[in-house]
C-alpha cells in the first residue's frame, strides 16, 4: 500500500484544500473518499452546511479527483466519517470562525455582534450584512485547520442528525447519473483483453492476423503477456479475441510465502483448561465468497504523451494513480484520476484492474479506450473473499465462567497486496479475531498464506469470519453450560455501551420470549465492536421441512456515536444486514485446480426479493458524547453468527460451515 | 445494418452490425447510458427496458426484434420534469444505495404497477424478482413501490 503523499499533493491539513467558496456561492468541500452507495456525499454535505451556515444545497462536495482533493489512503474500514466526515467538520466551522473575523474588520464590530446564516454574516445590532462571497472574493481563506476548533453545540445544529434524501438520488432514478461506463469520449474505442487459461500462464505465441481481419478491429496490443483487442464496437472486440490463437505456458509455481502472528497471549492457558468443566472444540469454515458487484468493473482511460485522464470506479485512487504512472511511463502528476459514479463493490475497487487495462490499450493505440469486464471476467480474475478456517477450544468452569480460550485462524491475505508483515495482518486477516469478553487465559493465533485463488478486501475483511467463529463459540458454551446466551455475554463483558446495546436489542426482539424447543423457528444473538461502532443483533430465522433457513426477521442495535444522517445511516444497516444473510445462506465460489469455474448469476445465486426478509428493525443507541463512527460494515459483521445461533435455537443443529445448510432430519 | 426504432416516443435511425443487442444500441448508438449492462445473459435485471409495455432485458434482444415496438428506457419514465409515482417514491424512500440496479428496479416497478394499480407484497417480491441488488435495499425498494402505488390513487399510473 502507497504510504506517503507526495508530489505537489494538497495538504489536507490545510483549509484552502478543504472548503473553497466559489464566486456563485457554491461551497465546495473537498476529500479523497469514495462514494459508491454509503451515502457520504449527503452526510459530508450535512457536515458542512451545519458548521459553516450554508444552505444545503449550495454545498458540492468533491470526492477523489487526484487533481483536486488531499491525499487519501483509501475507502474502506468504514472510516469515511469517522475520519473525513470530521475534517470537513472541523474545516467547516473554522472557515466560518474566519469569515465571522473578516466581517468583524469589514463593518467594524465585534465578532460577538455577528450571527451567521445561509452564507451571511449579519450584525445582530444593526443589520448590516456581508455575504460570504464578498468576503472572500479575491482573498480566499487559508491556513491550518486547528483540531479544536470549535462546532456547533447540538441544539444548534440544522441539518446534523437530520433524515436526508440522497442528493444522487434524482439522477439516479431518471437514469442521468453518469456511471464510468457511460463516459463517452470523443473517438473513443472499446478494449477487451485476452484470457489466459490460468492466472499467471505465460503467453508463448500468438497468431493475431485473423483477428486483424475482423470487422472493426483496430488493433491488436500484445505488451508482455497481456493481450487484447481495441476495436470500435464492444461485439467487435470480442469476436477479434474469439479470433486470436494463443499458446501458454504454465504458470511459474508461486514463492512459498506466509505469516504466523500470535494475536494474543494472557493468562495460563493449561491451568484454565484444568478447572473447566466443559471443554468444547470446534472448527468453523468460511468458503470463498465473490464480491460480486452489479456492474461489472469498467473503466476509460485517454492517454496522451504528456498525460493521462482515467474516469474509473476505484476505493484508492492516489495509489491507482501510482500504479497507473508506473504502468504507462508518466509522473504521478501527469495522471489525473476521475472517479465516477460506480456500483457498489465492496472492496473490490481496491484493485484498479481495468483502469489499468484500460490505460494500456489507450497509451497504444492513442484514443480514449472503454474496457468493460463482462459478468464472467468479472467471476473469473476479481480477488475473492478468502477462506478462512478457524480452530476454536475453549472451556467453562461449573460457575458459569469462560476460563480458557484457544483460537487458532488460517487464512488468506485479505488485501490485494498480500502484506507478509505481522502489523498489517492482524489490522486485516486478523481483523475481531481477539474476543471483546473477559477471559482470565488464552492465546490467539493467526497464519496466513496465499491460497489457490486471487483474494483481496471483501467488505469488514476478515471480521466477519472471525466474528461467526466466536460468537457461535460463546453460544455452545452457553449451551454447554445451561447458560441463557445473552447472559453468558452480559456476564463476561465491562463495556457499558455493549452491554446497553445487547440489552436493549433482546428487548426489542422479545428474548426473553423467544420461541424455544426446537421446533424449527429460533432465535440467536451475536454481538462485535468493528472500528469503534458497536453492534449487537438477533436473528428470527425459520427452518422449514424442506431444510430452507429462511431469515424471517433481524433485529439490529448500533453505537455509531453520533449519526449524522439517521436515515442514511439505517439504509446501511439494512443494506449489510441484507448482503450479508445473502453471504451466510447461499453463496460459495466455485474453483478447481487454481482456476474460478463460477462464470454466471446462475452458477451463484445471490439472495433477491424473494428473500428479504421481513422487518430489519435498527436502532441507534447513542448518547452523544462518543467520536463518530463507520456503519458502512459493522451490520454485517455479527449476521453469520446470529444466523445460526439461531437455527441451532430453532433445530438443535449446530452449523459450523458457511453457507448454512441443513441435514434434512426427515 | 438500418434500423428504424421507437424509443421513448422518438424515432431513430441507426446503423449497426447484425446481431448488436437493443442494449448496445441504447447505449452506444442513441446514448440512453441509464440503461445499465450487468450480466449479458438476463439474469440481473439491471437492463430492463419496457417494449410495448412489457417488460424485456435488453442485453437479450436483438435489435432487429425491437424494431416495431415502442421502446421506453429509463430516461423516458418520467413525463418531462414530472416524475412518475415509481421514481418519486424511490426519492422517498431513499430505495437504493449505489444505484447501479436502479433503472432497472424502476422499469420493472413500472410495469407492475400499470397492470396491477394496487400490488400485494408477494406481487411486489414475485415482479421484482429478477432485479438483483448487491447493496441489499431489497425492503426498502418493497416499500418504495407500495408507496408509489399510494401516490398515485386516482388512476393506474400509465406507461409513458
Amino acid at each position: 500500500m502507497t504510504g506517503v503523499p507526495h508530489g505537489a499533493a494538497p495538504d489536507g491539513r490545510r483549509i484552502e484544500h478543504r472548503i473553497r467558496i466559489e464566486p456563485d456561492g457554491r461551497v465546495l468541500a473537498l476529500s479523497g473518499k469514495i462514494e459508491y452507495g454509503q451515502g457520504i456525499r449527503t452526510a459530508m454535505a450535512q457536515l458542512v452546511a451545519d458548521e459553516l451556515d450554508v444552505p444545503f444545497d449550495h454545498v458540492q462536495v468533491v470526492l477523489g479527483e487526484t487533481r483536486l482533493v488531499p491525499w487519501d489512503i483509501g475507502t474502506f474500514g468504514s472510516m469515511s466519517l469517522a475520519v473525513e466526515g470530521r475534517i470537513l467538520q472541523l474545516a467547516a466551522a473554522h472557515a466560518r470562525r474566519l469569515l465571522v473575523e473578516r466581517a468583524s474588520r469589514r463593518l467594524d464590530v465585534e465578532p460577538a455582534q455577528l450571527a451567521t446564516a445561509d452564507g451571511v454574516v449579519r450584525c445582530r445590532r444593526d443589520g448590516r450584512t456581508v455575504r460570504y462571497v464578498d468576503l472572500v472574493a479575491g482573498d480566499p481563506l487559508t491556513g491550518t485547520i486547528p483540531e479544536d476548533a470549535t462546532c456547533k453545540a447540538p441544539e444548534a445544529r440544522r441539518w446534523i442528525g437530520r433524515a436526508m434524501a440522497r442528493v444522487e438520488a434524482h439522477a439516479l432514478v431518471t437514469g442521468t447519473a453518469r456511471f464510468v461506463a457511460d463516459v463517452r469520449l470523443p473517438g473513443m474505442l472499446r478494449g477487451q483483453a485476452l484470457r489466459p487459461p490460468l492466472p499467471g500462464a505465460r503467453l508463448r505465441e500468438l497468431d493475431d492476423r485473423a483477428a486483424r481481419l475482423v470487422r472493426g478491429v483496430v488493433t491488436v496490443v500484445r505488451d508482455g503477456d497481456f493481450v487484447a483487442v481495441v476495436a470500435e464496437r464492444e461485439q467487435q472486440a470480442a469476436a477479434g479475441i474469439q479470433a486470436l490463437d494463443a499458446d501458454w505456458d504454465a504458470p511459474r509455481d508461486p514463492e512459498p510465502a506466509g505469516i504466523d502472528v500470535v494475536m494474543l497471549e494472557a493468562g495460563d492457558l493449561a491451568a484454565g483448561f484444568a478447572c473447566a468443566a466443559h471443554v468444547l472444540e470446534a472448527s468453523y469454515t468460511v468458503p470463498h465468497i465473490a464480491n460480486a458487484p452489479i456492474g461489472p468493473s469498467a473503466a476509460v482511460a485517454d492517454v496522451q504523451p504528456d498525460r493521462a485522464v482515467v474516469y474509473c470506479g476505484t476505493q484508492r485512487p492516489f495509489a491507482l494513480r501510482s500504479e497507473i504512472a508506473a504502468a504507462i511511463g508518466l509522473g504521478e502528476l501527469e495522471v489525473d484520476i476521475r472517479p465516477q459514479v460506480t456500483s457498489g463493490t465492496y472492496g473490490r475497487n481496491s484493485c484498479g484492474d481495468a483502469a489499468l487495462e484500460a490505460a494500456r490499450l489507450s497509451k497504444a493505440v492513442g484514443r480514449p479506450v472503454l474496457v468493460q469486464w463482462s459478468r464472467a471476467e468479472e467471476f473469473a480474475l476479481s480477488p475473492h473473499r478468502p477462506e478462512v478456517a478457524i480452530e476454536a477450544r475453549a472451556g467453562i468452569d461449573r460457575d458459569g465462567r469462560i476460563v480458557a480460550w484457544r483460537y487458532h485462524e488460517l487464512t488468506n491475505p485479505h488485501t490485494a497486496v498480500a502484506m507478509f508483515d505481522p502489523n498489517a495482518a492482524r489490522a486485516t486477516s486478523g481483523r475481531n479475531a481477539i474476543p471483546l469478553y473477559r477471559l482470565p487465559a488464552a492465546r490467539v493465533e493467526l497464519h496466513v498464506q496465499p491460497g489457490q485463488v486471487r483474494t483481496g478486501a471483501f467488505r469488514s475483511l476478515a471480521a466477519a469470519p472471525n466474528i461467526f467463529a466466536i460468537e457461535s463459540m460463546i453460544d455452545e458454551l452457553a449451551a454447554a453450560g445451561g447458560i441463557d446466551p445473552l447472559e453468558l455475554r452480559l456476564r463476561h463483558l465491562d463495556d457499558p455501551r455493549m452491554r446497553r446495546l445487547l440489552e436493549a436489542v433482546a428487548e426489542r426482539a422479545g428474548w426473553s420470549t423467544r420461541p424455544r424447543g426446537h421446533a424449527g423457528r429460533g432465535y440467536g444473538i451475536a454481538c462485535a465492536v468493528y472500528h469503534g461502532t458497536y453492534v449487537a443483533e438477533i436473528a428470527d430465522v425459520e427452518v422449514r421441512d424442506d431444510g430452507n433457513i429462511v431469515l424471517r426477521r433481524m433485529f439490529c442495535a448500533l453505537d455509531p456515536g453520533l449519526v449524522v444522517n439517521p436515515d442514511g445511516a439505517r439504509n446501511q444497516v439494512e443494506g449489510s444486514v441484507q448482503q450479508a444473510a445473502s453471504w451466510v445462506l447461499r453463496e460459495r465460489l466455485q474453483y478447481r485446480n487454481g482456476r474460478v469455474t463460477t462464470s454466471a448469476w446462475e452458477d451463484y445465486p445471490i439472495a433477491t426479493f424473494r428473500d428479504a426478509p421481513d422487518l430489519i428493525d435498527i436502532q441507534f443507541i447513542t448518547d452523544g458524547g462518543a467520536p463518530m463512527t463507520g456503519l458502512g460494515e459493522p451490520g454485517c459483521v455479527p449476521m453469520a453468527a446470529a444466523i445460526a445461533n439461531a437455527v441451532f435455537s430453532g433445530t438443535g443443529q449446530r452449523l459450523r460451515t458457511l453457507p448454512l445448510s441443513i441435514t434434512k432430519s426427515r | 445494418m438500418r434500423y428504424r426504432l421507437e424509443v421513448n416516443g422518438s424515432v431513430h435511425d441507426v446503423d449497426v452490425p447484425r446481431a448488436t443487442t437493443l442494449l448496445s444500441v441504447l447505449r452506444d448508438d442513441l446514448g440512453l447510458t441509464g440503461t445499465r449492462f450487468g450480466c449479458g445473459h438476463g439474469k440481473c435485471g439491471a437492463c430492463h427496458v419496457l417494449a410495448d409495455g412489457q417488460v424485456v432485458a435488453s442485453c437479450l434482444v436483438d435489435v432487429e426484434h425491437a424494431v416495431d415496438r415502442k421502446i421506453t428506457t429509463i430516461e423516458g419514465v418520467a413525463d418531462g420534469d414530472r416524475l412518475h409515482p415509481v421514481q418519486a417514491a424511490f426519492i422517498e424512500v431513499d430505495a437504493m444505495q449505489c444505484g447501479y440496479c436502479t433503472s432497472g428496479m424502476v422499469i420493472s416497478a413500472v410495469a407492475l404497477l400499470a397492470r396491477r394499480p394496487r400490488p400485494s407484497e408477494a406481487e411486489i417480491r414475485e415482479a421484482m424478482s429478477a432485479n438483483l441488488c448487491r447493496c441489499g435495499v431489497y425492503v426498502r425498494a418493497i416499500a418504495a413501490v407500495k408507496r408509489a402505488a399510494e401516490l398515485a390513487p386516482c388512476e393506474p399510473p400509465g406507461v409513458p
